[in-house]
């Protein structure tokens, strides 16, 4: 079922079952978590492989069910409340497409391991690929929101600041769920030591340096 | 299998791509049966690679002849897993109609005949591995023959997808007078409902307009896959290697790790002009 599940889905804006949405998203998940944990891997790295497919539909699961809260009240404010069954439907098909893309690019990073490259690349090959993933995602999305768009013209409004959020949370959820991939020569560990920072002062830290040099 | 043959002799004529022919039934071809074929076309071509080892110039490695007729199908083979599945995916994305079994069967097509040019060129490569001392130069004759044969293949792959119109919707079947409603006069009110009902749905389509048309997506996204398969097919080959066997080395079935096929290249381009 899982594996003929992703056919249509991404095809056809359906109004499929929300629970077996969340089974694709977790199932596609785990299996491009696992193929990113796969760097290096020896036998005392297979627990990292694990870890890191949790983490990949723990993260999706995560950023979306933070920011739905302020999704909803947004929506009823622009007078969309009506609409918010259809609205999250559609939200968790695009996570599910996300996931299938993202599924259909592990391969390359398989490649992209037995190519025998550093860890700084692993790290950024995986990156550029979440990236292609969530603009695949963002694209079907907002050809999923079109029916919703020509019901009703604030949709589109309440989508742009979707996007942002949505990206805004996820940004940090990620930095907080460190490592994915696991450097090598640490030891395997679910979350890494003084990960409860934040993406964005660190981010600004590390330009503040590079400024003062 | 002679019937498999008789499929590729087919599809390298051009007779299976024919515009009638596709739009009757799609690529008429078996996917297991040609993947055979392919196998041994690449094991043929393979031999060949593999003939400067035991070449007087070479290692006189025999064991090489049979690496390498391994590992010029499995390089095939490993590629197309390593990009289909993405390619199959946003195939789908864009809104192809293009469904799993007549993409499988286009794909292996197109391999096919990529094989097929291959190893016609497989006689070449054996001659210059008997005649040449220079290893260098080998190489980059193997390069250039898996060069040419990929192209073929891709144009092969673009030419189909545009035959198979992908982008359209399906045909309408025709509709025969009788089974037509019969024509009901109207009166004013219900005729100026219909007209803004129009208008609105006029508005709608502009917005769906704007799109460009599915047809050009989907070609847009196979010729970046055609930039990925070629990247991909180097590299993998790369992680394969050696196929044809350094004079100066003991044979082994694979070589450490490390560096990439592009830099390689331009290593041994750079040595043959010394």
């Amino acid at each position: 079922m899982i594996v003929t599940q992703p056919l249509p889905i991404l095809r056809e804006p359906t109004a499929r079952h929300p629970a077996k949405l969340l089974m694709v998203v977790i199932a596609f998940g785990l299996l491009y978590g696992a193929v990113m944990g796969s760097y290096e891997l020896r036998n005392d790295r297979l627990l990292q492989v694990m870890f890191s497919a949790c983490k990949v539909p723990l993260l999706l699961l995560c950023t979306f069910s933070i920011a739905l809260p302020s999704y909803f009240v947004l929506n009823t404010l622009l007078g969309l409340r009506d609409d918010f069954a259809d609205v999250l439907r559609t939200m968790i098909q695009a996570q599910a497409v996300f996931t299938i893309v993202l599924a259909s690019l592990s391969p390359f990073v398989i490649v992209w391991y037995a190519s025998g490259v550093e860890y700084p690349l692993a790290i950024v090959f995986n990156g550029v690929l979440f990236f292609i993933s969530t603009l695949a995602s963002q694209m079907a999305l907002i050809r999923l929101y079109r029916p919703l768009v020509t019901r009703n013209e604030n949709h589109r409004r309440a989508l742009k600041f979707w996007i942002v959020i949505y990206s805004f949370v996820g940004i940090q959820i990620a930095w907080t769920m460190r490592p994915f991939i696991g450097a090598p020569e640490l030891p395997v560990r679910f979350f890494r030591e003084g990960a409860w920072s934040n993406a964005y002062l660190e981010v600004l830290h590390i330009i503040g340096q590079a400024m003062g040099r | 299998m002679i019937l498999w043959v008789r499929q590729l002799d087919q599809l390298l004529r051009g007779r299976l791509t024919t515009q009638e022919q596709l739009d009757e039934k799609g690529v008429d071809v078996s996917s297991p049966g040609l993947a055979l074929v392919l196998i041994l076309l690449g094991g043929i071509y393979g031999v060949c690679m593999g003939t400067f080892a035991v070449a007087g110039s070479g290692s006189g490695q025999s064991m090489q002849l049979l690496a390498s007729a391994i590992k010029v199908p499995s390089l095939f083979f490993l590629t197309l897993l390593v990009t289909l599945p993405s390619l199959y995916v946003f195939n789908a994305l864009v809104g192809s109609r293009l469904t799993f079994t007549p993409f499988l069967r286009l794909m292996i097509s197109a391999t096919a005949i990529t094989m097929a040019v291959l190893a016609s060129l497989g006689t070449i490569v054996a001659f210059f591995s008997f005649t040449t001392t220079s290893y260098p130069f080998v190489i980059l004759l193997n390069v250039a023959t898996f060069s040419l044969a990929g192209m073929l293949g891709l144009r092969f792959l673009l030419q189909t997808l545009r035959k198979l119109r992908v982008g359209e919707a399906s045909t309408i079947p025709a509709v025969s007078e009788e089974r037509l409603p019969p024509v009901q006069p109207i009166s004013d009110e219900q005729l100026s409902e219909l007209t803004s009902e129009l208008k609105d749905s006029a508005s709608a389509t502009r917005y769906v307009r704007q799109q460009p048309s599915p047809a050009d997506r989907v070609r847009k996204v196979f010729v970046i896959w055609i930039i990925i398969y070629g990247a991909v097919g180097a590299q993998m080959g790369w992680i394969l290697r050696p196929f044809i066997g350094s004079p100066t080395q003991p044979f082994s079935w694979f070589r450490p790790r490390g560096s990439n096929f592009f830099e390689a290249v331009w290593s041994v381009i750079t040595h043959l002009s010394r």
